[in-house]
């Protein structure tokens, strides 16, 4: 008796899927035979919005670009013009901007804690996660005035300094998360059911990486080490100390352990930063932000978020609004196109297990 | 006397106490404001102390909570899913966008007032709300809900002539069946 | 003499050595521009990814200049081993936009293309993907083109709340109502 083939809309009313997208399946019993993905729920037109607001005005859109992470968007338009300008940042400003990327990289990976293994199953280590993250954004608030946008990184630098006192509670917190993630370990990775779920699912090969462009934590699943931080280093990265986690494998179970090896990574450089902070000024300060025009020129700016490699491609023409500012998001490559491939084959019910592990964030896609 | 008038507010009273205290919010994440929600439902600004907890389809919840700004894209499935939630029903809108069309508000994708297209009862500002100010807004449904003044659901019933003209003039592919009654 | 050329100049001579009418320019450290003619833009591409070792594409993206009635692509390309990012440019006519289509040499690009047809206009003849893919049932301009006045668009279609209509500044308003004066230097916006 020939199976019966279905189609259902994964649609965008799901507790499943990691924000407001569509994927529309085609079943034959439970496998997936092919796979649709619908994008543009949350499409707001930010570079229309962008191309009709001062360089200033700009940036207190930009950190909306990516909700889960929101610092690297600014960094990267920071970076691009600063590079088309010719600013120099001050030393105080690198090593301040630095330490706001990896706290942001942090609560992320924490939020991805409660996203995998919701999908499995295990519901507990998400509660335990998103409890202690609150630790971290109770930092963010302290320093920049807002738990989830905010709005601190500026072209020349940072927007205010460090109140007093800081450091010892950074220094405090890390203590406090790197007991934790030990527990979090113990749970999710030596349970034999997520092993028995994750090991062969949703297998990327070493040329099909290559061939679909895959960057970020993927990428490092497959065996391949590129990294922003290491080949194009920006700000203070260059007088770090820290690896790559590179594992074979290319499928979910070698990208969970990728993250759970970087996750200790950005703890120790968090350290490294706090103790190390030079004295001096944090902001090469611009004129008249309402009047402050750039000259014509154009450049890219990239910078690593938890999901891969984010550019911001801006162009000027030496008035005081920009001409053209492209974002591009590492989800734009992983979340459209690879996932239509990705997840012929699979059951039904690893769609939302792989689309956690891949890092798809509908948000960056449409922008 | 089951005809007397102490009865009848009896009644209500325990109507309203049951269903004030255990609202099933709907698992949907339409906005940028969807970030606070699990910060909100775990352990340090507890929300399941209220009574508040997740359901999975429309025809199992009660609680509409459309967390931020809202694209005629979602536009259309946010109806589609509103009229498929059972009375009694409640919406809250969560976050500027929803009052006033926010910073968004000269973009040709997003709409500018929710209160055109569905009705709301709570609205709740902030760009993002913390987690202190969506438990305000909760609490603020419940005292409605206990004064039996929280009926969008019936307003939305009386004028749906008015909503639809509005609905129709922003969607283009009018996606639903009209209704004869 | 010896003189010892940057890797960006190296690259810069590779191109110009192999195509006749490129025009390349070392902007800054790891940044080589390149325009060229919109025929020559895949073979370029392909030369750089197989022979220079530029196998990784970072991004393509559109500009719209109206005052001179073109449209530009630019294709952004990066080499793992030298770590140099390579622009190519080239511009095509804004009234009948084509370009040709260069998805064998990257699947990727399949999307950036299906983006730039919707957002632009530009036609890429000859690769598969469905028309809609942000907006839907939208059938006025191309709405990222810089004649397309998004203003405009919003006062015909959605609602606005009332009560803002005359715009008052609200400081003025609070002060007035609390019988407060506003001290001088917060009078005066930059706002000209």
């Amino acid at each position: 008796m020939r199976e019966k083939s279905t189609t259902l809309y994964l649609g965008p009313q799901h507790p499943g899927i990691t924000g407001n997208m569509m994927v529309k399946l085609q079943l034959e019993g439970d496998t997936i035979v092919k796979a649709t993905t619908h994008v543009g729920y949350l499409h707001r037109a930010f570079e229309k919005l962008i191309e009709r607001r001062n360089w200033m005005q700009s940036t207190t859109i930009l950190c909306r670009f990516c909700v889960p992470e929101p610092d690297p968007p600014e960094a990267a338009f920071a970076l691009a013009v600063e590079q088309i300008e010719g600013r120099e940042v001050p030393e105080r400003g690198q090593y301040l901007r630095s330490l706001v990327l990896e706290l942001a990289r942090l609560q992320s990976f924490m939020l991805w804690y409660a996203g995998q293994s919701g999908s499995a199953g295990l519901y507990t280590v998400g509660q335990w996660s998103v409890g202690d993250r609150n630790y971290v954004l109770d930092l963010f608030e302290e320093l920049t005035g807002g738990r989830i946008y905010h709005m601190y990184i500026w072209p020349g630098g940072v927007r205010r300094d460090i109140p007093e006192g800081f450091e010892d509670k950074v220094l405090r917190t890390m203590d406090y998360i790197e007991k934790r993630i030990d527990d979090y370990d113990r749970m999710m990775f030596d349970s034999a059911i997520f092993q028995k779920r994750a090991q062969g699912v949703g297998v990327i090969t070493k040329e099909k990486a290559m061939e679909w462009g895959v960057v970020g934590a993927p990428l490092r699943g497959c065996g391949i080490g590129h990294d922003v931080r290491k080949d194009n280093p920006y700000d203070a990265y260059d007088k770090l100390d820290f690896e790559m986690g590179i594992f074979e494998g290319g499928d979910v179970w070698a990208r969970a352990r990728v993250r759970q090896f970087e996750i200790r990574q950005t703890i120790s450089m968090i350290r490294q930063l706090i103790q190390n902070l030079p004295s001096g000024d944090y902001l090469n300060k611009m004129p008249n932000p309402m009047k402050w025009t750039i000259p014509a020129g154009s450049a890219y700016g990239k910078v690593e978020s938890v999901r891969g490699e984010f550019g911001f491609h801006v162009v000027s023409d030496g008035s005081d609004k920009p001409r053209r500012a492209h974002a591009r998001g590492p989800a734009y490559v992983h979340g459209v196109s690879l996932l239509e491939d990705v997840l012929v084959g699979e059951n039904l019910a690893d769609v939302s297990f792989i689309m956690n592990s891949l890092g798809v964030c509908p948000p960056e896609i449409e922008r | 006397m089951y005809n007397d008038k102490n009865a009848q507010t009896i009644v209500d009273y325990i109507k309203n106490f049951t269903r004030k205290n255990s609202l099933f919010m709907l698992a949907y994440g339409t906005g940028c404001g969807a970030i606070e929600l699990p910060a909100t439902l775990t352990s340090r600004y507890d929300a399941e102390r209220l009574g508040v907890r997740g359901a999975a389809t429309p025809r199992q919840a009660d609680l509409l909570l459309i967390t931020g700004y809202l694209s005629t894209k979602t536009l259309k499935r946010v109806i589609r899913v509103y009229e498929q939630m059972q009375d009694p029903k409640y919406v809250i809108g969560f976050g500027s966008c929803t009052i006033n069309g926010g910073m968004y508000w000269d973009s040709y994708n997003t709409i500018k007032l929710l209160d055109k297209y569905i009705p709301v009862d709570v609205y709740i500002n902030g760009c993002m709300p913390r987690p202190e100010s969506v438990i305000e807004g909760f609490k603020e449904l419940q005292r409605l809900i206990a004064a039996g003044k929280a009926d969008g659901a019936t307003k939305y019933k009386e004028n749906l002539d008015w909503y639809r003209n509005n609905q129709k003039k922003v969607l283009k592919n009018w996606p639903l069946v009209e209704y004869n009654w | 003499m010896e003189t010892s050329y940057t890797k960006e100049e190296i690259l810069a001579q590779q191109l110009q050595a192999a195509f006749e009418h490129l025009i390349t320019e070392v902007v800054r450290k790891d940044t080589v521009f390149a325009f060229a003619p919109k025929e020559q833009v895949s073979s370029i591409l392909l030369y750089a990814k197989e022979k220079l070792g530029y196998i990784s594409l970072s991004h393509l993206s559109c500009v719209d200049w109206l005052e001179s009635g073109e449209l530009e692509l630019v294709y952004i390309i990066w080499s793992p081993e030298t770590k140099v990012n390579l622009f190519v440019k080239t511009r095509i006519d804004r009234e009948n936009p084509v370009m040709e289509n260069t998805d064998m040499i990257w699947r990727q690009i399949n999307t950036y293309q299906r983006e730039i047809r919707e957002m632009f206009g530009v036609e890429f003849p000859g690769f598969i993907g469905e028309k809609e893919f942000i907006l839907e049932d939208w059938e006025d301009a191309p709405p990222m083109r810089r004649d397309f006045d998004t203003l405009e668009y919003v006062n015909d279609t959605f609602f606005e709340r009332e009560g803002r209509e005359d715009k008052q500044d609200v400081r003025e308003r609070i002060a007035n109502r609390s019988g407060e004066e506003i001290p001088d230097f917060a009078k005066k916006y930059s706002r000209e």
